[in-house]
């Protein structure tokens, strides 16, 4: 295959090369966690709950266990007393939750008991045969109910239904709002969708006990996942060992498994045998604990005449469901881009995270950001249309502009650097905008609706989670490192060690592409592998689109001191000083004399068996670690909320062309293209598949996918035949135009790409689907934008009076 | 979603699958594509005991011109059928309605006569059939009989065949003919999905255009598919004007009894069969006019 060369003047960087993950996919040579067998391995099924609250009177399994196969019924009652429970995000420390469900339940889907059997049949025959006595009690699924004084208590305990609420003021919001020509108030409702990928939880578990350590293999993408099994287990942290070198399907943010993998690791201990819980695709839509954001926004926006955005003042709900762990922080890191990528001087934010009787939330891709970046441009798009305004020129006022950066905004934080008019611009003149609003144009004259949708969005980026200090005071962590070990074997091969889960991310071609670059030595030939947790620098996990910075400027840094040692070993056998010799494709000479010159052989030959030939302060080998402080982090929230958070922050714009059937409500996409800055890419290929996924992600966010509730509490789309994830044939062909603003704090440039597409991709679906409607004068602002949604929508905008004519 | 325990048997001729039935009865299930009888046993809705393999039985896979009738053997896979150039020249709604079943991974193992038994009542083949009035031989050891379309669809999910008798072939009515159009629609979230709701139309039309026969059918909104003969019988003798049309499907809800779920209410379900019984209708005349008795809706 042809290699394109790089189009910012690295070697590797940037270049199209084949990527190092996608051979072993392709093939299906990839290995995961259902992959792993282990002899004697047990398997588990799950007793849920049918009720969304109620009281656990009794557990009969006397039937169960008397089944052939069947090794053990667990139930919370042991559980809970032999754990600690897992960790809350948010200071709620009556907020207790357990794998198992201990006197309570509080959603429908559970888990109740576990049962552990020789077969996964065996163990699903064992659950129907277990009888649970329930006093069913009274539930809540409205979370605007739930936040009230006197509600139904999810936590007695806890006292409130409310995990967190904070009004944030950064800047003179109510002079800005007394003081500008216009104000506008709507509200938006972002649904609980989330992420599915196609591997669900799994999670394999064995007590090695020999050793005494505890081996985990588990499909996960999580933040200090080691530490949190070792403290609920209440096992030295250096007990357990968790494997990262399985592939993990797809992840999103949702692939915790926190609780999955207690779960197994408990069983594994009781039982001195393997346990394996691979959830099935029912057990996961309803008691994985894996739905999304799931909130109502009401927005208040203050502005002049001429389109200049004073203030806005935003609220925000959330429904988490029946437990917290890392889910209220989803408010929290909107916080880091609270202006979008506006001059917005003053903001108000005012979060509200609160518990109902529903399926826990996790994290989903970006981290509450996309449902926020969607209450933002549907404000933008209605102050345009309030004032008559085109919704570019609008945008284009009130856009940051590329020499204004680095940019403070209110709430604390810097943007780094972005060219935000010429992305526009640039996806604009890729849509070819003008043909479109002849077509979109011509359409209305036919009697269609038609429309057209822009946004501008953000994707803060690097990961320095700051949100947790900032919603809980009592957690100082301001560390938000990552990490690579880079060695060179005495046989002058190259190999890179990452400590943490891959979930299709490229971990492999990000290391290995920086290092070869560093290196200036072929990436193909670098092997790239993950340490298990015991063997592993540290490492924050692939959340909050880090890795290419974190990972890949950590693999750099451990490269460039490989390249140091080589210098230094090549200048000593020269005879040279170290400013006398030059680098070059791995080998060392005398700049002057380039015949005189160690090759990269007899460099590492040196380094590896002739310490005679070594500088005399060298230590042996050739191997280098290096760990990095994300960019800008290390900082606490003032007392008034103003925080540093993320370091970088690209940027994308979507444009889209929609029709929406009048007579059915069925929307079509028919244009996609999307305009893409995020710094320096170092594989653009995986920049452009993640791209392509979040947008397709968004498609389903926007028009297609949730995890609805019956008034009842049950879930009502727990498979996916009501769960809809839209297929090739529903997400349109998607045009990508890249752009590079590098950001100046990274090693190379690059900013994060992982949950490009998504971030903007339902605000732009919305914005095009109110334009299709504004000549009925009719608007949605809500997810997802169902076929019954709009057509009730419709319908009702037919039955008025013509709105246009009246004004 | 691990099926509960079964035993399964391979039968090599209807006689034998029908020997097994009689010998089984309720307790056995007929499987053939397992495009919807598999997930459901996975999930535990369904739980034969026993599973009768008719995938191998070569008279069930018969496709040919009988009389008035195109007749298409039971284990037939959608997508042979679909591909089968004669059977869409004799009944054109057949591959009309299979463009929008499922996906070509789901119709290169599921059969025409497991979508039928299923029956659900959103799916496009129970519709086309019922709309046509096919009728369906269903065997058992004893012998054979011959059941139409409206009393082969009972209930969702539920059929006239009995617990030992196996659907061998169904016979769907050939329109002879000079100008005959037909036409089918669907409205669902995504391709592939179960019809919110589907219609289908079948019109016969005279060299003055007018209207000389007429079947219209709507899926998806009541508890079997409905042939709505009054509506389509009210077309007749008239041009298939758009008026003639839009005044005859007014009244469509009447005909229906649709249900209520995440995804569509009645109201809209009712509004969603007048907007597509009102296009294909017009589709049909249009592909009657062309002569074209096999293009897609």
């Amino acid at each position: 295959m042809a290699e394109k060369t790089s189009p910012y003047g690295f070697r590797y960087i940037g270049a199209k090369r084949r990527t190092k993950e996608d051979p072993r996919f392709v093939t299906g040579r990839g290995r995961y966690a259902a992959d792993v067998q282990l002899p004697g391995m047990l398997h588990v099924a799950i007793v849920a709950s049918p009720y969304p609250s109620a009281r656990i009177k009794s557990i009969q399994a006397a039937e169960a266990l008397a089944l052939p196969g069947v090794r053990c019924v667990l139930t919370g009652a042991e559980l809970c007393a032999a754990i600690d429970a897992l960790y809350v995000g948010v200071d709620a420390p009556k907020v207790k939750r357990y794998p198992l469900a201990d006197g309570l339940v509080r959603y429908a889907g559970e888990w109740v008991a576990a049962v552990v059997a020789e077969t996964r049949a065996i163990a699903e025959d064992a659950v129907e045969l277990i009888e649970v006595d329930y006093e069913p009690l009274p539930h809540l699924v409205d979370p605007e109910e739930a936040a009230k004084p006197g509600a139904v208590l999810v936590h007695p305990e806890h006292g409130t239904n409310v995990l967190y609420h904070r009004k944030f003021v950064w800047g003179a919001v109510d002079e800005a709002f007394d003081k500008a020509d216009h104000r506008l108030a709507f509200r938006a409702r972002w649904g609980r969708s989330a992420t599915v990928p196609i591997e669900t939880f799994v999670a394999v578990a064995q007590w090695d006990a020999g050793n005494e350590i505890l081996d985990i293999w588990a499909s996960i993408q999580m933040p200090k996942f080691p530490d949190q099994v070792a403290r609920a287990l209440r096992l030295p942290g250096n007990a357990v060992r968790v494997h990262f070198d399985i592939d993990v399907g797809g992840s999103y943010g949702v692939k915790r498994g926190i609780k999955h993998t207690l779960l197994v690791s408990y069983l594994a201990m009781k039982l001195k045998a393997p346990v394996r819980f691979l959830e099935d695709r029912l057990e996961n839509m309803r008691g994985g604990d894996m739905h999304g954001p799931d909130r109502i926004f009401d927005m208040q926006v203050a502005f002049d005449h001429d389109g200049t955005l004073r203030a806005w003042k935003i609220k925000a709900l959330d429904d988490v469901g029946a437990y917290a762990g890392r889910s209220p922080l989803q408010l929290g890191k909107p916080v880091s881009a609270i202006c979008g990528p506006y001059r917005i001087p003053a903001v108000e934010y005012e979060p509200t995270s609160v518990m109902t009787h529903k399926t826990p939330q996790e994290a989903v891709r970006g981290f509450g950001q996309s449902p926020t970046n969607f209450a933002m441009e549907l404000t933008i798009d209605r102050v345009a249309r309030h004032l008559g305004m085109d919704r570019l020129e609008l945008r284009r006022k009130n856009l940051i502009r590329k020499e204004e950066f680095p940019y403070r905004i209110p709430s604390g934080t810097t943007y780094d650097s972005g060219d935000y008019h010429t992305v526009l611009d640039k996806a604009l003149k890729a849509a070819d905008y003008a043909e479109l609003v002849r077509r979109r144009d011509e359409a209305r004259r036919a009697g269609r609706l038609a429309g057209i949708g822009v946004s501008t969005c953000l994707e803060p980026s690097g990961g320095n989670s700051s949100f947790e200090p900032l919603f809980n005071p009592k957690n100082e962590t301001t560390t938000w490192m990552d990490s690579c070990l880079v060695r060179v074997d005495l046989n002058g091969a190259i190999t890179g060690v990452f400590g943490t889960s891959s979930s299709g991310q490229g971990h492999q071609t990000l290391v290995s592409t920086v290092v070869g670059e560093v290196l200036e030595r072929d990436p193909s030939g670098i092997r790239v592998i993950a340490a298990d947790s015991l063997n592993a620098l540290p490492s924050n996990s692939p959340v909050g689109s880090r890795m290419a910075i974190m990972l890949g400027g950590a693999a750099a840094g451990a490269a460039r001191k490989i390249r140091d040692t080589l210098v230094r070993i090549g200048a000593h056998n020269l005879g040279l000083a170290v400013s006398a010799v030059t680098y070059r494709d791995g080998d060392v000479f005398d700049t002057l004399h380039p015949e005189k010159r160690l090759a990269w052989d007899q460099l590492v030959d040196v380094a590896h068996r002739k310490f005679h030939k070594m500088p005399p302060d060298l230590e042996p080998g050739l191997q280098a670690k290096f760990v990095w402080e994300v960019p800008t982090g290390g900082t606490l929230p003032t007392e008034d909320g103003q925080v540093q958070m993320y370091p970088c922050y690209s940027f994308e714009t979507h444009v889209v062309y929609v029709e929406v059937d009048p007579d059915t409500g069925k929307p079509v996409l028919q244009r996609y293209v999307v305009g893409h800055d995020c710094g320096v890419m170092i594989n653009p290929d995986i920049v452009h598949g993640m791209t392509y996924g979040g947008v397709a992600h968004g498609v389903g966010a926007a028009l297609y996918e949730k995890f609805a509730f019956s008034e009842e509490g049950q879930l009502l789309s727990g498979t996916f035949m009501d769960y809809l994830i839209p297929s090739a044939l529903e997400v349109p062909e998607i045009s990508i135009v890249d752009h590079c603003t590098p950001s100046p704090l990274t090693t190379f440039g690059q900013k994060g790409s992982g949950e490009a597409g998504y971030l903007g991709g339902p605000a732009a679906i919305a914005c095009a689907i109110n334009d299709a409607l504004d000549p009925i004068g009719t608007a949605i602002a809500e997810t997802p934008m169902s076929h019954l949604g709009l057509w009730s929508l419709i319908r009702a905008a037919r039955a008025k009076p013509k709105m246009k004519d009246a004004a | 979603m691990k099926a509960a325990i079964f035993e399964y048997a391979r039968a090599d001729s209807v006689a034998q699958a029908c020997s097994l039935l009689a010998e089984y009865g309720a307790d056995a299930k007929l499987i053939a594509g397992g495009q919807s009888l598999v997930p459901m046993m996975a999930m535990r809705l369904a739980r034969p005991a026993w599973l009768i393999d008719v995938n191998r039985i070569a008279e069930l896979k018969s496709s040919r011109r009988d009389g008035a009738d195109w007749v298409t053997g039971a284990a037939l896979r959608q997508a042979d059928v679909e591909r089968d150039g004669e059977a869409a020249r004799a009944v054109p709604l057949i591959r009309q309605g299979l463009y929008w079943v499922g996906h070509v991974q789901t119709k290169n193992r599921g059969t025409v006569g497991g979508s039928l038994v299923q029956a659900d009542p959103a799916a496009e083949l129970p519709l086309v059939a019922q709309t046509l009035g096919a009728r369906f031989v269903l065997r058992r050891t004893a012998g054979e009989r011959t059941v139409s379309a409206s009393e082969f669809f009972q209930a969702p999910m539920m059929t006239a065949t009995e617990p030992d008798e196996c659907l061998a072939e169904v016979r769907w009515p050939v329109w002879q003919g000079e100008r005959i159009g037909s036409a089918f629609d669907e409205l669902s979230i995504r391709h592939g999905d179960y019809a919110i709701v589907a219609a289908c139309a079948q019109v016969e039309v005279d060299s003055a255009g007018r209207c000389v026969r007429a079947v219209l059918g709507i899926g998806g909104a009541a508890a079997v598919p409905v042939s709505v003969e009054a509506i389509a019988r009210s077309l007749q003798g008239t041009q298939l004007e758009d008026a003639a049309i839009d005044a005859a499907v007014e009244s469509i809800g009447q005909y229906l009894d649709p249900g209520s779920d995440v995804h569509a209410t009645a109201e809209y379900r009712v509004h969603l069969a007048r907007v597509l019984a009102a296009r294909v209708l017009r589709q049909a005349r249009a592909n009657a006019a062309g002569g074209g008795r096999g293009s897609r809706a």
